[in-house]
C-alpha cells in the first residue's frame, strides 16, 4: 500500500494505517529533536507531541508534501516552541561566529588559517563526537535547524527552505553560515589539541 | 569574477555540495589551487559535514516506543470514537 492510500485510510479512522505512516519517521523525528535540543528528555517530549499533533491534524493533511516532510514541519514547530523558553543567548549575532569569513573578507593574506590535517589523529572518536555535539548545540536555532535538515536529514535545499519558511537563498545562506560557524568552533578545538599533541 | 576570496564565499556551499555551474566550478577550483587559505577553508568545510555525519544515529528508546503506542491509541480513539 502506498503513502497516499495509507493517508486516505488513516483519515477515515484506521489507526493501523496511521502507525504504518509514522513508523518510518519516528526515529528520524527523534534524531532531529535530539540534535536540535541536545536533550534525550526534550527529544522524547517532542516525538510524543509531534505524533499527537499529527493525529489532531491528520484530516488537514492534503498530500501537498510527503507525509514525512509534513511530520518534520510539525516537529520543527514543537522544537521551536520548546527552545523559545530556553536561553536567550541563542540569539547571538551570527557575525560573531564568523571570524574566518570576516578575516578572508578584510585581511586576505594577513592571516593564515589552521590546517586541520586529520582530526581523528588529534582526538579520540568519542571525544570528537562530544565536541561535535557541543558545537552543534552552540549554534543559534535558525542556523542549527537549517544545517541539521540539510546534512543530517539530507533534504534538498528547496525542502529545507519550505520547512523553515524561508526563500531558497536565505536557506542557503543559513546553511553556509552554520557550516562556517561549526568549522570555526572545531578549528579552535583542533588547534588547541594540535598544540597539545606537539608538546 | 576577479578571483578575490570574498567573491567566492557565497558560492562555497553550492560548490561543496556539487551544485554550481561547471564554469564557476572551474574558476573556483583555479582560485583554490592558488590560494592556500581558501584551500584550507574548503577542505575544513568539507570535513565539517563529514565529521558531523559520523555521529551515531540514535534509536528510539524502547520504553518510549511502548509508551507512545498507548498514548497514540488513546488519542486516536478520542478523535475517531468507535460507533
Amino acid at each position: 500500500m502506498d503513502e497516499k492510500q495509507l493517508v486516505a485510510k488513516a483519515q477515515k479512522g484506521d489507526f493501523d494505517a496511521f502507525l504504518l505512516l509514522v513508523n518510518d519517521h519516528k526515529s528520524k523525528v527523534y534524531n532531529l529533536a535530539l540534535k536540535m535540543t541536545g536533550s534525550v528528555q526534550d527529544a522524547e517530549d517532542i516525538v510524543q507531541d509531534t505524533l499527537v499533533k499529527a493525529i489532531d491534524k491528520i484530516d488537514q493533511f492534503r498530500g501537498e508534501s510527503a507525509f514525512g516532510t509534513w511530520l518534520y514541519s510539525i516537529a520543527l514547530n514543537q522544537t521551536r516552541a520548546l527552545l523559545a523558553n530556553y536561553k536567550k543567548a541563542d540569539l547571538k549575532p551570527i557575525e560573531e561566529y564568523l571570524p574566518s569569513i570576516n578575516s578572508i573578507d578584510t585581511e586576505h593574506n594577513s592571516i593564515r588559517l589552521f590546517d586541520w590535517r586529520d582530526p581523528h589523529k588529534l582526538l579520540e572518536q568519542n571525544e570528537l563526537k562530544d565536541i561535535i555535539d557541543d558545537a552543534i548545540e552552540a549554534l543559534p536555532l535558525i542556523y542549527k535547524e537549517a544545517f541539521i535538515l540539510r546534512y543530517y536529514e539530507e533534504l534538498s535545499i528547496k525542502k529545507v527552505a519550505d520547512l523553515i519558511g524561508e526563500s531558497v537563498a536565505s536557506a542557503k545562506s543559513r546553511v553556509l553560515r552554520a557550516r562556517v560557524a561549526l568549522r570555526d568552533h572545531l578549528s579552535k578545538v583542533f588547534e588547541d589539541n594540535y598544540g597539545r599533541t606537539m608538546q | 569574477m576577479a578571483g578575490q576570496c570574498s567573491d567566492y564565499i557565497n558560492n562555497l556551499n553550492d560548490y561543496l555540495d556539487g551544485e554550481i555551474s561547471p564554469e564557476l566550478c572551474k574558476e573556483l577550483e583555479k582560485h583554490i589551487g592558488q590560494c592556500n587559505n581558501c584551500r584550507i577553508m574548503v577542505d575544513s568545510l568539507k570535513q565539517t559535514v563529514s565529521l558531523c555525519r559520523e555521529g551515531k544515529k540514535e534509536n528510539l528508546p524502547k520504553a518510549l516506543e511502548n509508551k507512545l503506542t498507548n498514548i497514540l491509541k488513546e488519542k486516536w480513539n478520542k478523535k475517531f470514537p468507535k460507533q
